[in-house]
């Protein structure tokens, strides 16, 4: 199998840095007189080499074509790192940039990662985050100055959370109703949720002071959460880190993850086990959508304070995209939102610096991905 | 021109994009394979179809490179399915977040300039009949080479060899096999051919419809056709009525807005895509349209690992 990978791996043009591969490339002729423990963990470090070899391939090979593809464009490749790789690193504001972008954008990961832990696909994390912006302002505005901000602000969560979770059950409650793929009707709710909050933002609660583009009114201070310290980093930041422990605990410890992962793997076999399909279908959606709804009611109350028409635009694909890259694994898929942050923080800084699009790094993002999908990890079976 | 007759019109013309890629996707499907990067070629059809016709002077030529551009794009996405074995659906989105980046870099040349675009042709005799002439025969060129052909896709796709060939590679993969022929090959012409109609698709939207190119311009349009192809059962006339019907949609809030009606913009835009999950609802209940054996696979199959 390693040749054979190796032999198409070069095929694809990157072939100049398959060199830095071949220390795991040619088998080492099994020893005669090694015991079968030292050669396990021979294997299991050959295993990682050359793993740690893909992924490594993978990366320059996305460098080289989207060199290729600066190039074509005219601008120069060499400039658009440097500004990609100061904007990252060399800017003392760069890690709260990124810890801030990368709050919600956890969430949106780990709301596709739960549900595919189930074999659901959803790409819905756009319409979910939105619709937990939607229903965290909504019940601010039905509340009001009513109770303590402390209750209120707990409240927006709570709302956030199942507003978002109601708008993905009801996905995976048309796949079970009426046997529509879930990956088409949570793309298309994307589109109505939008519209939703524009109808609101436009409308009904159209904030009369606010000068510009139309917004909702703002939060008040009491319904904030609180900022730590003196910076930027509130503490949805912090409670994004639990959420993300409980959840990969959950998964891994406690029955529901498992029966998920059964699902996931073999529904057919699972419902002979005498497991309730259904159900965990619903409940995985749920989950997922309760996560993407939190994102949007954190970023609410701990960052924008007042919806707009690009509130949290495209967190969602991302957010796919994040997990997608942890191969749906909790703290990979953390640490891939960190990662797709920082990527999209440079890319912000590409429109200033290279007079290139922001979504220029849509295009690294999608060259990345593909790299990672098809040319590192386990090779599933047709 | 009463206000349903508008309608009508309004639904074959902005029906007429939808139709082109919804007809590619069906054919990706029939062999196996769903593409929602259909949203993505229809895109970089968009772009290529407009920034061509704008430095070419012919919109014809546009096409041609809108054609070009979207099976360039669905490429990608058959080769990392078919070789690398990759998930379906996340590729496909993957694909469109590679259109989105590559249409916004390539496109900021091309959002003020202007260009010759497709104009309505009347059919002599034809157009004068009524409601239908106005309607069916007062359009521009590319909507009537679209009535020619879905009847050419469905002669193409239950009358020839090459279909066969396709269907075959989507339903029951080892005959095709255990007669010689190359399914994965087979596979991948029919992704590359769906993505070029979702080109065509994408270049008829900017040089027929809106004239003008501007970022993300396609706006769901491609994933609407990724749904009126499941549907519509992949059978190109059930296709053409499904993509009239959105069509339709598409239209009615300009239409409402011009007319001075009340009803709020946003609700009005929502309503296409709203109108997709009720008649996929509706459609799915009476359980009609089975889905090739292939793709079940992978609509139903594990996302995980």
């Amino acid at each position: 199998m390693s040749t054979s990978t190796t032999v198409t791996e070069t095929s694809v043009g990157a072939g100049d840095a398959v060199g830095s591969d071949g220390s795991g490339a040619p088998t080492p002729a099994p020893e005669p007189d090694v015991s079968v423990e030292e050669s396990a963990r021979a294997k299991q470090l050959k295993r990682i080499g050359i793993g740690l070899g893909r992924t490594l391939l993978a990366v320059l090979g996305t460098i080289v074509v989207f060199a290729i593809v600066i190039a074509i464009k005219g601008a120069n490749p060499v400039d658009t790192y440097r500004a990609l790789f100061n904007s990252i690193f060399h800017n003392s504001n760069a890690a709260t940039d990124i810890a801030l972008r990368a709050t919600p954008l956890v969430l949106a990961g780990l709301a596709v990662a739960v549900p595919a832990r189930a074999g659901l696909v959803n790409v819905g994390g756009e319409g979910q985050l939105l619709i937990g912006g939607v229903a965290g302002a909504g019940m601010a505005l039905a509340v009001g100055e009513a109770l303590p901000g402390e209750v209120t602000l707990v409240l927006i969560l709570v709302a956030g959370a199942l507003g978002g979770a109601l708008w993905a059950a009801l996905s995976v409650g048309l796949r079970l109703f009426a046997g529509i793929s879930e990956s088409v009707t949570t793309l298309l709710l994307n589109y109505v949720a939008l519209d939703l909050m524009l109808f609101l933002v436009f409308d009904p609660w159209k904030d009369p002071n606010a000068s510009g583009q139309p917004t909702s009114r703002p939060l008040p201070t009491s319904q904030q959460l609180p900022v730590l310290g003196n910076g930027r980093i509130h503490l949805g930041v912090l409670l994004t880190v639990v959420v993300l422990a409980i959840v990969a605990l959950v998964l891994k410890r406690t029955s529901w993850g498992f029966a998920l992962r059964v699902v996931g793997g073999n529904a057919e076999a699972a419902r002979r086990a005498g497991m309730r399909v259904g159900p965990l279908l619903i409940s995985a959606m749920f989950v997922g959508g309760a996560l993407a709804g939190l994102a949007g009611a954190i970023q609410l109350a701990g960052v924008e304070y007042k919806l707009r028409p690009l509130f949290l635009f495209g967190f969602g694909y991302v957010g796919f995209l994040a997990s997608w890259l942890g191969r749906h694994q909790p703290w990979r898929v953390a640490a891939a939102a960190i990662l797709l942050s920082a990527l999209v923080i440079g890319g912000d800084s590409l429109q200033i610096d290279s007079g290139l699009p922001a979504a220029t790094v849509n295009v690294l993002m999608a060259i990345l991905l593909l790299a990672v999908f098809g040319f590192t990890g386990k090779k599933r079976a047709a | 021109m009463s206000f349903s007759t508008e309608l009508m019109t309004g639904a074959v013309l902005g029906g007429t994009p939808i139709l082109y890629a919804a007809l590619g996707e069906s054919i990706s499907e029939r062999a196996g394979v769903i593409n929602l990067g259909t949203e993505g070629s229809m895109l970089v059809g968009a772009l290529a179809g407009y920034a061509i016709t704008a430095e070419s002077g012919n919109p014809w030529v546009g096409l041609a490179g809108a054609a070009l551009g979207g099976a360039l794009l669905s490429s990608v996405h058959g080769f990392f399915v078919l070789w690398r074995k990759t998930n379906q659906l996340a590729t496909g989105l993957v694909v469109l977040f590679l259109a989105l980046g590559l249409t916004s870099l390539f496109g900021v040349n091309y959002v003020q300039s202007t260009i010759n675009s497709f104009q309505t042709i009347d059919v002599p005799l034809l157009s004068k009949i009524p409601v239908i002439g106005e309607v069916l025969f007062q359009q521009t060129a590319p909507v009537y080479v679209s009535y020619a052909l879905v009847p050419l896709l469905w002669l193409f796709l239950f009358r020839s060899r090459p279909g066969l060939y396709v269907r075959a590679a989507g339903e029951r993969a080892q005959v095709l096999t255990s007669y010689g022929r190359p399914v994965r090959l087979v596979q991948m012409l029919a992704v590359i051919g769906g993505g070029a109609l979702a080109g065509i698709g994408g270049g008829v939207l900017s040089t027929a419809y809106t004239n003008a190119w501007f970022e993300n311009m396609v706006q769901g349009r491609g994933f609407v056709a990724v749904a009126v192809a499941v549907f519509a059962a992949r059978s190109p006339f059930k296709v053409m009525a499904g993509a009239y019907l959105f069509g339709g949609a598409f239209a009615l809030s300009p239409l409402l807005q011009v007319r001075g009606v009340g009803i709020n913009q946003f609700a009005l835009d929502a309503l296409p895509y709203v109108l997709v999950i009720v008649v996929l609802t509706v459609i799915g209940r009476r359980g009609t349209s089975p889905a090739p054996e292939g793709l079940q696979a992978v609509f139903e199959g594990g996302a995980s690992e």
